[in-house]
């Protein structure tokens, strides 16, 4: 782990990347306290007010301070695609892993329905689950987890069909070892570092996603601040008062941006040979 | 080839089924008593009770689902919630409107990526390379709305030369073709420059070289070629993401396609419609998938699926 560390390091460009991920999290983690203005407060004095030194990202139609809409809709991102990818390996990976493992008529099913699944893009498909979910938190939650799943269940599978072929897994086979601990202490351990690389590198997908769903209107609903729902209400004004994109389209870009690059890095440390073709 | 053309159009036929059949699940699945959902929520019990009878909610389930499966087959999706109009005829004209939007802004992400791959790959490592490397990335981080709004502010609104929606002119097209478009480039960008840099790391190259073939023909000719196959599998990919990445490049530019049809179907629960959009939208994406198959037998002879 520290040899990770230390290559890493040698990345200029995922230093810096990672330490503006980072300071994103922060600012995730503690968007209730840093927030300059109260977020949802609405000041019909103020309404439309050009970025100045009280507000400086200016204020929207109901008077609040976009500033403070954008840091709070940081956190609101950050959770929901982190609990999303959550969802997304929770339901991927076990069912991955089995049917890896057992082969068979139940391996051919599962990876029939995933093929056919993954004609689909992602986007179609969190829109179709969100009509049942409902547009709420947990809904879009569970809708981008869901559409995610098969993905992991793929790379899962992948993974797990050249892991069980290892002597260790013939070996506790061959002691009486039941399927259930195989999986778990055999096969879960070896292939879980791919995995969750997997997981943090779809991460700026998750973003993307959550976004462009909230921006249809089908994602976190308003009042709760989102940046593609920010970019949606700041459509309508675009004329009177632009500066309403700056902050959520800067914010989302940058996010994915660091995201893309730190996957990026964590890559070609972790494969160097990825280096040479850049 | 015929084998494998008629076989996969016999895999539509399940895939077909097993969406009707999930588009009728997605019916009971909503929360929420569908005929109260058609009448309103403030209707008196008598109409929704006459709404429930109407449409069949008081049958079994298994009823009802052999009732919609045997209307689908003759082609009847139903009536809108609003327009009472059959949703097939809301839904056929959108279809098209989506698929220009689709097909031109494939066509120019193809020309953007395929020229500017090369050139990078021409160029690998040096300054040319760099800026492209570095503009294709941040179009991969920036999504269609981002773009869409700043393409809108700036030659709509600012400079006042394109039209905001619509599509009534070939000016209509300008913005949503490059903002749909643009993104798409930037990904396909990438992975062709990676493509090319590969191709021309081989010996063929080099004999080209050898031989005093003019730089451009290594390019455009040599190289390009022989690269062409995992391209082509790449614009295959996209073309279905570019269909996906429409439904909110619609949504923006106010375009009267089939997924700004879906999501405002889903926004005013005119359930039929959505239903209607879906199934189009899926049927599309297994054709798309389908074409793009019979594209690399057609382009790689090794591969005939059996």
């Amino acid at each position: 782990m520290t040899d990770f560390f230390r290559r890493y390091s040698r990345d200029k460009v995922g230093v810096f990347f990672g330490v503006l991920l980072l300071l994103l999290y922060g600012v995730a983690l503690t968007a209730q306290w840093i927030t300059p203005a109260d977020p949802m407060a609405v000041n019909l004095r103020e309404v439309f007010s050009p970025p100045s030194a009280k507000h400086w990202l200016g204020t929207d139609q109901f008077g609040r301070d976009i500033l403070s809409r954008v840091i709070l809709a940081t956190q609101v991102t950050v959770k929901v695609t982190s609990a999303a990818c959550l969802f997304a390996v929770l339901t991927g990976v076990p069912i991955g892993m089995f049917v890896g493992y057992r082969g068979g008529w139940i391996e051919q099913l599962t990876m029939r329905a995933t093929d056919m699944l993954l004609i689909f893009p992602i986007i179609m498909l969190a829109i179709v689950i969100v009509v049942v979910s409902g547009p709420t938190e947990t809904g879009v939650i569970v809708a981008l987890g869901m559409a995610q799943a098969p993905q992991f269940v793929r790379i899962t599978r992948g993974v797990t069909l050249s892991v069980k072929e290892e002597l260790y897994v013939e070996a506790a086979i061959a002691a009486g070892s039941g399927w259930l601990h195989i999986l778990a202490r055999h096969i879960w351990p070896n292939i879980s570092t791919p995995i969750i690389v997997q997981a943090t590198l779809t991460l700026p997908v998750f973003v993307l996603n959550a976004s462009a769903l909230s921006y249809l209107g089908l994602g976190v609903q308003p009042p709760t601040p989102e940046w593609g729902q920010m970019l949606n209400e700041a459509k309508d004004h675009l004329i009177n008062a632009p500066y309403l994109i700056v902050g959520p389209a800067a914010a989302l870009v940058v996010f994915v941006l660091s995201a893309n690059l730190v996957g990026d890095a964590v890559k070609e440390t972790l494969n160097p040979k990825l280096k040479k073709r850049k | 080839m015929t084998r494998l053309i008629v076989g996969r159009l016999l895999f539509m036929v399940p895939a077909a089924f097993l969406l009707v059949s999930f588009l009728f699940a997605l019916f009971h699945l909503i929360p929420g008593d569908p005929a109260v959902m058609l009448a309103g929520d403030n209707a008196p019990r008598s109409v929704v009770e006459s709404i429930r009878q109407a449409y069949g909610f008081d049958q079994p389930l298994h009823v009802q689902y052999g009732r919609y499966i045997a209307k689908v087959a003759q082609g009847d999706l139903g009536i809108s919630n609003y327009t009472r109009d059959p949703v097939v005829n809301s839904v056929i004209p959108r279809i098209i409107n989506t698929a220009q939007l689709a097909f031109l802004s494939m066509l120019f992400a193809m020309v953007v990526s395929l020229l500017l791959g090369c050139v990078s790959a021409m160029y690998w490592n040096r300054p040319l390379d760099k800026f492209v490397t570095v503009v294709s990335l941040l179009g991969i981080c920036t999504p269609v709305f981002v773009t869409g709004l700043l393409g809108i502010y700036f030659f709509s609104i600012y400079l006042g030369w394109l039209p905001i929606s619509g599509m009534s002119s070939w000016r209509h097209f300008v913005l949503p073709v490059i903002t749909l478009g643009s993104f798409q480039a930037a990904v396909l960008t990438r992975m062709v420059r990676s493509c090319m840099v590969d191709a021309l790391g081989k010996d063929y190259i080099t004999t080209a070289r050898a031989k005093g073939a003019p730089e451009f023909l290594v390019v455009f000719k040599h190289a390009l070629r022989n690269a062409l196959l995992p391209i082509v599998t790449l614009f295959g990919l996209g073309l279905g993401h570019t269909l996906g990445g429409s439904v909110v490049t619609e949504t923006i530019f106010n375009w009267p396609g089939l997924g700004r049809l879906m999501v405002n179907s889903i926004l005013t629960r005119d359930l039929p419609i959505t239903q209607g959009a879906i199934f189009f939208f899926a049927m599309i994406f297994i054709l798309v998938n389908l074409l793009v198959d019979l594209v690399y037998a057609w382009v790689d002879p090794r591969i005939r699926y059996d």
